[in-house]
């Protein structure tokens, strides 16, 4: 038995194999990466001030020195929707991470300890789902006041809910299996057997919720922040950008095609990379 | 669209869904069309009424409201706005000009068939008079002898008061001093009667926001009746059949519809969803313009765009500040580059023209002094400049207006501006208890007189808003101005006093307005005057026929 020389591969080596294998995801990753590091360097590669106001020259279809062309306030697009990719892209990640953090801790609780705990605790999702969620996103920011961070965390406390229920429901299941039968005999805590068997076991189902999840937050930051709740001008996100540009979409449809190709492009990239692995990380898939 | 088919499918879908939604509430015929036939004018009001408790309300969507409902002693010619017969038959002036008395019509009723007379009035404006009710408009009825003194307390009896029926169709008027603008004012809706019956039975007299006006609880004088109030949907008034001057009523129905979105309402009007819009999309302009098209009308009125500023937040305190701030405002750039209807920059808060009336200003656009003035207030470059928040109502053209300041003040003081958008009762009353630092306001006529402009800045002033309290000005506008004796001498006054009210500048004008509005062909006797009122009692609907009407050599 131990006269085996051949390496094994781990969950992350076997992913990241079939992940590279999947054209459709490897792009959707690039994109994804080529964003992000656009957005970091943003403040230094934007050709103009996303503030920087031409009332005279006014709204321009693309040009040489405009490449998409400026809004009402002769503002450069292309700073604009690299400045909004700032704005949407740190709402998506920040306000997803919050939803993951909370909603990955409670449904694994629940899920593991079971009986009176997890009949209450999802009884309080329950509760939490019932409420219209964008009243409670108002309350919140009305409490709270009107903080660009603040608006992260409203929007994450409230996307939380269904990633718990995915938790609970996989972490039901794993706590009957062998593996963890054998932590508990072996003496672990609770706490540790949580963190070092049940949770990376429930990574495929979540890491693929995760990447649906924050597209669905960044168009939930577009509609806030049209109601004057969340981000305020002379700042503005994608969201924005196309909530404007549908105004005036028949004098001037550059201001919604730009940011609004951009914003698909993104979801799209998401979508397939969220599609890539959670095929990438399905244990059940055979090896080849 | 060619360049459509590239775009991904959910985008496009995200284009279509606003033509889904319309189009699926359409069903058929549209709503011009069928109003047409059976006399139904479909009204884009801009916002949802705050009230429509004319003693309570002081917005404009209101008022479009108000005077189809009702009606006062005397009502404007639609073309020329000179005062004509409303409740009251006919009218005599003493010589001194004090004494009005009126004569009301003996066919006037309520529009539950309640008998309409001179004691109403009495009782109505007694009403408007009592604190408690909090009229923002209260003083409207100063010109009326004691009528200040009754509302202040210095004087408890109401017989006092100029305000006499002498029998039941006769009401006398007494003004402590000639009033030229006097007959305008009764046919604005802070000095309309109610009916006593109605406020009775949902409350006090003097108690605010009762359901008297609801649907099926209002009762009024007017040429229509509300028949549905559908918040935030739409209100529905039907023809008053109790109205004295019912047989010449041409519509049957109107419906008002309170689109917020200037876009939608444009929209909706191409759609046939709507008679007649409360605005144009300032971006869509240009091409109607281009295009002759004929829906279209821009005309002059008597109103002023204009920054309030709340004088009681300690940074805003500085005259010099304020003077900074409106120096700052390329007022050129926002009319012609955003707003593009035709409005006229403003640099004084009368419009000018006004009754022969054309204030003199100091404001310009000047950033070199203002950027002094700010150094000399303890900004030097805008250091240590609190960040100040332009609290708006939502809409579009605001929403421009206020990023265009914005920046403004950025780019040549250095300051950093907060923008703040409420819907438009929430805004209304943030700026009626003062919780703001700068508003964006509107001061649109109520008559045709540049005191309607400079009364409301008076310290105890409903409308003031601004916590300015001067008392020259105070001198001036409630004491000396009515009491000259000539148009020339008041001119001088009002002169004064405006030179003094822009050397403070609790408040910055900016424009002055032009009423852009689309209006269907097939609205008819509905002519353009500067207070942008509408006569519905006057206005009939006949769609032009469906052949191309004879040009002018062929008959």
């Amino acid at each position: 038995m131990t006269t085996v020389e051949q390496q094994g591969t781990s969950l992350w080596q076997d992913a990241w194999i079939k992940l590279s294998k999947n054209y459709l995801a490897l792009f959707g990753l690039v994109i994804i990466g080529l964003l992000c590091v656009l957005s970091v360097l943003t403040p230094w590669i934007a050709p103009y001030g996303y503030e920087e106001q031409n009332l005279l020259l006014g709204a321009t279809s693309p040009s040489s020195e405009h490449w998409l062309g400026t809004d009402v306030f002769g503002r450069d697009m292309l700073t604009r929707i690299m400045y909004g990719g700032r704005v949407s892209l740190t709402v998506g990640f920040i306000a997803t991470a919050v939803a993951l953090l909370i909603g990955v801790l409670w449904g694994a609780v629940a899920g593991y300890v079971g009986g009176r705990l997890d009949a209450m605790m999802m009884r309080i999702v329950d509760i939490m789902y019932a409420l219209p969620f964008m009243i409670f996103i108002v309350l919140l920011m009305v409490v709270f006041g009107r903080n660009i961070l603040l608006l992260f965390i409203a929007i994450g406390a409230v996307e939380w809910l269904t990633m718990a229920r995915i938790v609970r429901g996989q972490v039901m299941s794993l706590r009957k299996q062998e593996f963890v039968e054998a932590a508990h005999s072996l003496g672990l805590s609770q706490w540790t057997i949580i963190r070092r068997h049940i949770i990376p076991n429930t990574l495929g189902p979540v890491i693929v919720y995760t990447t649906l999840t924050i597209p669905s937050v960044m168009l939930l930051e577009a509609f806030l922040s049209f109601l004057g709740l969340g981000i305020q001008p002379p700042q503005s996100s994608w969201g924005l950008l196309i909530n404007y540009g549908v105004e005036t979409m028949e004098e001037y449809p550059w201001l919604l095609i730009f940011p609004g190709v951009t914003l698909s492009l993104t979801l799209f990239a998401l979508n397939f990379l969220g599609d890539g692995l959670r095929d990438a990380l399905d244990p059940r898939v055979s090896k080849d | 669209m060619k360049n459509c088919a590239r775009l991904p499918l959910l985008f496009s879908l995200f284009l279509l869904m606003p033509t889904l939604l319309l189009s699926a509430c359409g069903g058929g015929e549209n709503n011009v069309d069928q109003g047409n036939r059976d006399g139904t004018l479909h009204w884009g009001n801009g916002t949802e009424p705050q009230s429509l408790d004319p003693h309570i309300a002081t917005g404009v969507p209101e008022h479009n409201i108000i005077t189809a409902l009702m009606e006062g002693l005397v009502a404007k010619d639609s073309k020329t706005l000179a005062p004509k017969a409303g409740v009251a038959e006919y009218w005599t002036i003493s010589e001194d000009g004090r004494v009005y008395t009126f004569k009301l019509r003996e066919n006037a009723r309520w529009s539950n068939g309640d008998p309409h007379n001179a004691h109403d009035y009495v009782w109505s404006w007694w009403r408007a008079l009592q604190p408690a009710l909090g009229n923002l408009y209260a003083y409207m009825y100063f010109s009326i002898d004691n009528a200040k003194e009754y509302y202040e307390g210095t004087i408890t009896d109401f017989d006092q008061v100029g305000i006499k029926a002498l029998d039941d169709f006769t009401l006398q008027v007494t003004l402590s001093n000639p009033t030229p603008y006097f007959l305008q004012l009764l046919d604005h809706y802070s000095l309309y009667p109610v009916h006593r019956g109605t406020v009775e039975k949902f409350g006090t007299a003097d108690e605010r926001g009762t359901r008297w006006t609801y649907e099926g609880n209002h009762v009024g004088n007017g040429a229509f009746q509300l028949s549905a109030w559908k918040i935030n949907r739409r209100i529905t008034v039907q023809r008053n059949p109790f109205y004295w001057n019912a047989d010449h009523v041409g519509l049957n129905q109107i419906v008002f519809y309170p689109t917020e979105n200037a876009v939608s309402e444009e929209r909706m009007f191409r759609a046939g969803q709507l008679h007649r819009t409360s605005s144009v999309p300032s971006d869509k302009i240009p091409s109607y313009l281009e295009t002759q098209n004929s829906s279209l009308r821009i005309s002059p009125y008597l109103g002023t765009y204009f920054y309030r500023i709340n004088t009681s937040v300690p940074h805003l305190q500085s005259k010099l500040v304020r003077r900074a701030l409106a120096l700052t405002i390329d007022r050129e750039a926002i009319t012609k580059n955003i707003l593009k209807g035709g409005q006229i920059p403003a640099y004084a808060f009368t419009p000018p023209g006004t009754m022969g009336y054309y204030p003199e200003s100091n404001l310009r656009f000047d950033p070199e002094t203002a950027r002094q003035l700010l150094a000399e207030a303890g900004y030097l470059n805008g250091k240590d400049f609190p960040t100040t928040e332009i609290l708006y109502n939502t809409n579009e053209s605001h929403r421009k207006i206020a990023v265009a300041i914005q920046q403004m003040w950025k780019k040549h003081l250095n300051i950093d501006i907060k923008l703040l958008n409420q819907e438009w009762k929430v805004y209304l009353d943030s700026e009626s208890i003062g919780n703001y630092e700068i508003s964006r306001a509107a001061w649109i006529g109520d008559y045709v007189d540049p005191n309607n402009f400079l009364d409301m800045f008076l310290c105890n002033g409903g409308n003031n808003r601004t916590g300015w309290c001067n008392a020259e000005y105070d001198y001036l506008i409630g004491d000396i101005a009515p009491t000259v004796k000539t148009h020339a001498e008041r001119l001088a006054v009002f002169g004064r006093a405006e030179k003094l009210l822009m050397d403070e500048l609790p408040v910055i004008p900016i424009y002055t307005y032009t009423s852009i509005s689309l209006v269907n062909q097939a609205v008819k006797n509905y002519p353009s005057n500067i207070l942008n009122k509408a006569n519905y009692s006057e206005i009939y609907l006949q769609a032009e026929p469906q052949q191309m009407p004879l040009t002018e050599d062929q008959y």
